[in-house]
């Protein structure tokens, strides 16, 4: 294997919800040992939608949500208590050798537990502690709880989102959690390399609004500079007419096509058939096709919905048009350009055999390995963590146990 | 420039890192993070400016391409310098300015740089260190890499677009480039982990971003759910895409009073939407609550249809349920709490200067996040040619007269 960028870094994530966890998997994934601190009764034993196990696996349902196990990949699991004093001293103990420490807590629970950023610095000096609370931790809605669809709507997000006439809308599942868990990463990067050429360690907050607002400067702007109300505009575009997403033929196929200047409207008018549309005043140029944009839009489902959508994608592609069909996953996950660059990487699960991971946008010659390994199998670093990083005997690692201070399941 | 840090620290995090940005479009927001940790981000951009100057909102209106706010936006923080790239001398200029860099940023469509004499190849064997991130559609190589991209082609091929919108209508776009910025934020990491690759062994590397890779990586749990049971999500509105019976619910956007709030269950304990919204038949609903989402949006509706958005999320937030209003933008201008962690900054653009943008995407105790105004086409070529190539002032000259440099 190549050297790694994260070789060597250790990193605690003390994360819920997706945001933190998604910062984890990227750390994991450049060659960071991620140690994911779960507490012991934080887990439903519920599962719904679980997989079967595989022949000779224990039949751990909670080991077996695609929620978890998208979210945690290449990360170890240490099943731990930190609201009893002895869980809290492993955890600090833990600190004393790790690098960072990832958390996504509401500000008041980090205060209960002493585990903030000034308590954490006394132990270790040069520690990097991350907080990626969803509004800030100042503020008036610092205490605010939200997941992250609702900061989707704080954002302006929501309301950008969909058709004039429909409601704001959610882009597929979430978007601020994604946006949030990479910045993360990358700022946690960047704080690494300047610890190791300053020797200081800092305090890194990273509000998943702010974050998420990066996308939405231009309709603020578009406020402040023309007092103008911006709305949702569905599938139309400022700068490029026509554009849209066009019925095919058969059931529920569809088309999004692009057209960027006046010549590849041209060549789109001849290869639906109807060159005269091509020379239709009204229709030259990017102005006229924005104010019929709803009769070109008429013309052009016209001739989509005869054809299929990968027809309609590599007739306009020929001609240099943006045009694509709309996969659905299973079409996306065997789609030949996904195939080549090995966008899914396949994983081998201890419990559930082997599936497909989507790793970051990127590959490289170097740190081209994708992703780091499968999800962890609850407290599969319990072990690893008592015995050889911090070397409790039997006898006190049985105690802990007892006391349900660590668990090697969950508790409910 | 003024430099909008409110704090004394000096050291960015970045700082002595120089990037060659020559991205155009939403890809810009790589070199923007990359300069708000405090590289040295030089914009290579053509002499009539990157396309992304002629990019809304004006004020007014008014096409200016010093002012547009995408790249007032996209372009804070860096440097910029106009070179022709058509031109044997543009081309010798922009590969001395590289060689120069430890970073290159760029979203030219797939081999376009080897056209130039810029590849990834022939400027690594100048500079073995040289950490390369090219960002596209679709990738630098396979058989999709000639195919022609867009925001709303990118999602639809990456299989965000069926996963969005109403299942009664058709699909519909996520808002501006949100995919592509999204993948700019992956070129911004690649290039931090390319960085770290070089300091632990002294190689250089080339990072090769696609948006259909973000498009894929955004979709998250579904692609999971997909390959345990089979299921193919599908678009549910402003429902999470996991459909079980048993899943919480409710996570959607209802309507109020006056417009919108994101309506959300506690998933530790259902029963909270009831107390917020009492005696009117919600509890029983709650054994299989997203099997029952249409029967509790009726409720949700007859209950929230007198009532103002900022007070049912004042309710709802006292008992612990995570409401969210949702925000229009020129809400968000006026809401205090934007205002008092000063996130919207005026970065005092000389022909822009009463303008508030987004500021920080992070903050740090120890290293400054840098907020400065995006350049005027040009405005560092000068300081840039002399200071990092020792090109004196009769030689900037000619090669002005000749228009190989703005």
């Amino acid at each position: 294997m190549t050297a790694r960028a994260l070789n060597k870094i250790r990193v605690l994530e003390l994360t819920t919800a997706v945001a933190g966890p998604v910062a984890g998997c990227v750390l994991a994934d450049m060659g960071a040992e991620v140690i994911k601190i779960e507490s012991p009764r934080g887990r439903s034993l519920k599962s719904p939608g679980a997989p079967p196990p595989i022949e000779g696996a224990p039949d751990h349902a909670y080991n077996r949500t695609a929620f978890f196990n998208e979210l945690h990949r290449g990360k170890k699991l240490l099943s731990l208590d930190l609201k009893q004093e002895e869980g809290k001293d492993i955890f600090l103990r833990l600190v004393e050798n790790a690098d960072v420490v990832m958390e996504n807590f509401s500000p008041k629970i980090v205060g209960q537990l002493g585990i903030d950023y000034t308590e954490l610095k006394k132990i270790k000096n040069d520690i990097i502690c991350v907080s990626m609370p969803a509004f800030g931790k100042s503020g008036p809605y610092e205490s605010r709880a939200s997941y992250g669809p609702g900061i989707d709507a704080m954002s302006g997000l929501s309301h950008l989102t969909g058709f004039p006439d429909g409601h704001p809308g959610k882009p597929a599942q979430f978007y601020c959690d994604q946006n949030a868990g990479l910045t993360a990463a990358l700022t946690v990067m960047g704080a690494i390399r300047y610890r190791n050429r300053t020797g200081h360690g800092q305090y890194i907050e990273l509000a998943m609004l702010e974050g998420e607002m990066q996308l939405i400067a231009p309709a603020l702007m578009d406020v402040i500079m023309n007092e103008r109300s911006p709305n949702r505009t569905g599938n139309k575009h400022e700068r490029f007419a026509p554009q849209g997403v066009y019925r095919c033929k058969g059931d529920n196929e569809w088309v999004a096509i692009t057209v960027r200047t006046d010549l590849e409207w041209q060549s789109l008018a001849e290869l639906i058939g109807k060159p005269e549309v091509g020379k239709d005043r009204r229709f030259l140029d990017l102005n006229g096709r924005q104010t019929y944009h709803d009769d070109i839009d008429k013309l052009l489902g016209a001739w989509t919905s005869t054809i299929t959508s990968q027809e309609a994608e590599t007739t306009l592609q020929g001609a240099g048009i943006p045009a694509g069909a709309l996969l659905n996953l299973n079409e996306a996950f065997s789609h030949p350009q996904f195939q080549h660059r090995n966008t899914l990487v396949h994983v081998e699960h201890p419990e559930m055999g082997t599936f497909p991971h989507t790793r970051t946008a990127w590959k490289s010659k170097n740190e081209n390995e994708g992703v780091a390994g499968p999800a962890p199998t609850f407290g599969n670093a319990n072990n690893y963590v008592l015995n050889e990083l911090l070397n409790f005997s039997a006898d006190e690692q049985q105690e802990l146990k007892d006391r349900k201070i660590v668990s090697d399941a969950p508790l409910g | 420039m003024t430099e909008q840090t409110n704090d004394t620290k000096e050291t960015a995090i970045l700082e002595g890192i120089r990037v060659a940005d020559l991205t155009t479009g939403s890809f810009n927001y790589a070199g923007r993070l990359l300069a708000g940790l405090g590289a040295d981000v030089i914009k290579l951009e053509p002499t009539e400016g990157d396309p992304l100057r002629h990019w809304g909102p004006f004020r007014d209106d008014k096409k200016n391409i010093e002012t547009g706010g995408r790249h007032l936006h996209l372009d804070a923080g860096k440097r910029s310098i106009g070179i022709d790239l058509d031109s044997a001398d543009g081309q010798a200029v922009a590969k001395s300015i590289i060689l120069n860099c430890d970073v290159v940023l760029e979203s030219f469509d797939p081999g376009y740089l080897d056209t130039v004499g810029l590849s990834f190849e022939s400027l690594a064997s100048s500079r073995p260190d040289l950490i390369m991130v090219s960002m596209s559609h679709f990738g630098q190589s396979g058989p999709y890499k000639n195919y022609h991209g867009s925001e709303i082609v990118d999602v639809a091929i990456g299989g965000y677009l069926r996963l969005t919108g109403e299942p009664d209508r058709e699909p519909v776009k996520p808002y501006d480039d949100l995919v592509i910025q999204h993948t700019a934020l992956h070129g911004a990491t690649a290039t931090v982990v390319g960085i770290m690759h070089r300091d632990n062994t002294g190689e250089g590397d080339w990072f090769d971003v696609a948006a259909i890779d973000a498009a894929l990586f955004l979709i998250g749990g579904p692609t999971q759910s997909y390959f345990f049971n089979g299921k193919v999500a599908q678009r549910n509105g402003n429902r999470l895409l996991f459909t079980e019976p048993q899943y919480l619910y409710p996570s959607t956007i209802r309507p109020c009073l006056n417009g919108y709030v994101h309506a959300h269950g506690n998933n530790r304990n259902q029963d909270l939407l009831a107390v917020l919204m009492p005696n009117i038949g919600l509890e029983p609903l709650f054994d299989t609550p997203m099997g029952n989402a249409d029967k509790i949006d009726d409720i949700m509706d007859s209950w929230l249809s007198t009532r103002d958005k900022f007070e049912v999320v004042k309710l709802a937030q006292e008992l612990r349920l995570p409401f969210t209003e949702v925000l229009t933008p020129e809400e968000i201008l006026r809401d205090p709490h934007l205002e008092e962690r000063n996130f919207l900054v005026n970065l005092e653009h000389p022909m822009e200067p009463n303008l508030l943008q987004p500021g920080h995407a992070a903050l740090m105790s120890e290293t400054p996040w840098i907020n400065r105004r995006a350049p005027l086409i040009g405005e560092n070529t000068d300081e840039i040619l002399e200071g990092l190539l020792g090109i004196k002032e009769e030689e900037r000259t000619e090669l002005r007269n000749k228009g190989v440099i703005q």
